[in-house]
């Protein structure tokens, strides 16, 4: 990572747990009580049936490439000292697609269907982002 | 002929550029008044300005939120004002307002402008507006997701799905600039690019080249509605509008299961082509605003004009381009005509009432008598699909 701050997520008060849980090295996904939905990203209401009984699920931690864009330019200051970076949305095998970055991994190796693990890099004392790297063979 | 409906019957627009000197009051005036000319009507026939907002720019969009328009052209019959904002489909929700106006006896007349002057915002600011505006600050932004980027991603997974090639896609952009470089309206005018051009432009993000991303501009234009009656008892140019379908999918890219929006092209295309009582097929000119050359091949897809997974090879065998049998976005997108926010959509709308009146210059699709034509706002949240005529049904 670089040595400049990239930006912080906003985190909401119903979001807490899920960076609670990176910055414990734990994937959460939220989870509905009432239709046993699995919600990403978190809300305050399950986006299925509206419950508010919501709870947390741990993650594999694994994950499959669905698609990837290297980013040459065109990225807000922050990240200037990162690029290029290599956006990824990667599905987990509980059905959920999120968005993230690749790292360690050259930008040429990268493969749609690549298997992939959970990274945690830390960006400040509370904040820590899940990144995913390849899974070494 | 129909009680209900209305049809566009007055046009015009000012040339995108980057031209700070040209204030956003200059275009809106300018498309104001050139547009009520178009039309033949007088001034205080206008009964209603609804105007897209122009994005970025809060100072000019309150003032034509707070009905400065009207009052700066004494619109002496004007009855009601509003800016909508839903991104790229403003226009259309503004030419919707129109329609419940119009076809509930309130307004004969009703002018929809939209102004936009970017070329006077910093470009970091604007890269930190548009590489933001439509992203998840939590989920996408920090791990420096940029709108290319997303565009970037959803192109990537199209590439892997059909098989289209590197060279496939930047003949989308080739076809794109092909129209452009035949429209004194386009920023791109006389400049045509090759398929050369467009691979060996510097690599924004995988596998988005720079001149497959959008060029931010300066521009503007204005539409005159009225309805289907009205329109045929004035005797002159008119696209009528047929039908229209509307859906909304997501407005986080990660979270769209129709990724292509292929389901949402089908749909809201299906809805406009049945309410029109036409088919595909009976279309002279397909309209797609996608802003990114893959929504130009996948809306071909899910409009049934080709099989699933071969739109881009329709652009590389030059069938949508200009001399093809199947032309398509005539005003060139995003990519060709210079990126103008909120106002892109108003170009489409322009350019296919241009091809219905059989006024588009070099660019005319030969003897076009029905366009469909769809809109998107923001990451591709939505798909709005409208079929258009020269003739009323």
């Amino acid at each position: 990572m670089s040595e400049r701050q990239r930006p912080l997520p906003e985190i909401q008060p119903f979001s807490r747990p899920f960076w609670d849980g990176t910055r414990a090295h734990k994937l959460l996904i939220q989870h509905c009580c009432d239709c046993d939905a699995l919600i990403f990203y978190p809300r305050r209401e399950c986006p299925e049936c509206w419950s508010t009984n919501l709870d947390w699920k741990e993650s594999s931690g694994k994950a499959t490439l669905y698609s990837f864009s290297v980013t040459y330019e065109g990225v807000e200051e922050k990240f200037a000292d990162d690029l290029p970076i290599i956006l990824a949305w990667v599905d987990l095998p509980e059905g959920i697609r999120m968005t993230t970055n690749i790292i360690d991994c050259d930008p040429e190796d990268v493969y749609i269907g690549m298997e992939l693990e959970v990274a945690y890099r830390p960006l400040t004392d509370e904040v820590t982002l899940p990144f995913f790297r390849p899974v070494k063979l | 002929m129909s009680k209900r409906g209305i049809a566009i019957i007055g046009v015009s627009e000012v040339p995108t550029r980057r031209m700070p000197e040209r204030t956003r009051w200059d275009i809106l005036l300018d498309v104001c008044i050139g547009a009520v000319r178009d039309a033949g009507i007088d001034k205080d026939d206008i009964n209603a300005v609804f105007s897209p907002n122009p994005m970025a720019q809060p100072q000019i969009a309150l003032e034509m939120a707070l009905g400065r328009i009207p009052e700066v052209l004494g619109l002496k019959g004007c009855r009601d004002i509003c800016v909508t904002n839903a991104g790229g489909t403003s226009t259309t929700n503004c030419i919707r307002i129109a329609e419940q106006l119009i076809d509930s006896g309130q307004a004969d007349f009703v002018l929809i402008p939209h102004t936009t002057v970017q070329s006077d915002i910093p470009v970091q600011d604007l890269i930190n507006f548009f590489a933001t505006a439509p992203l998840d600050k939590e989920w996408e932004y920090p791990w420096g997701v940029s709108f290319n980027g997303s565009m970037g991603l959803i192109t990537q997974r199209y590439m892997h799905e059909t098989g289209a090639t590197a060279e496939d896609m930047a003949a989308v952009t080739v076809g794109l600039r092909a129209w452009a470089a035949m429209d004194p309206n386009s920023i791109f005018y006389e400049k045509p690019v090759t398929l050369e051009d467009v691979l060996n432009s510097r690599m924004i993000s995988t596998p988005l080249h720079a001149r497959e991303c959008n060029f931010l501009a300066d521009g503007g234009g204005a539409l005159v509605l009225t309805s289907h009656e009205i329109a045929g008892e004035l005797g002159g140019k008119a696209a009528y509008k047929l039908g229209h379908g509307t859906r909304f999918m997501s407005a986080t890219p990660v979270l769209r299961k129709d990724v292509f929006h292929r389901r949402a092209y089908r749909e809201t295309s299906s809805d406009a082509l049945e309410q029109a009582g036409l088919s595909i097929e009976d279309m002279d000119l397909r309209q797609i605003y996608g802003a990114y050359p893959y929504t130009q091949c996948s809306a071909l897809e899910a409009y049934g004009v080709c099989a699933i997974g071969d739109g881009a090879k329709l652009w590389a065998e030059g069938r949508c381009s200009p001399g093809g049998d199947l032309p398509c976005t005539t005003m060139g997108d995003a990519t060709g005509r210079g990126h103008v926010g909120s106002g892109v959509s108003m170009a489409f709308y322009i350019d296919t009432a241009r091809q219905l009146f059989g006024e588009a210059g070099e660019r005319q699709v030969p003897d076009c008598a029905h366009a469909i034509l769809t809109t998107s706002g923001g990451s591709v949240m939505n798909a709005c699909t409208t079929v258009f005529g020269r003739e009323p049904r």
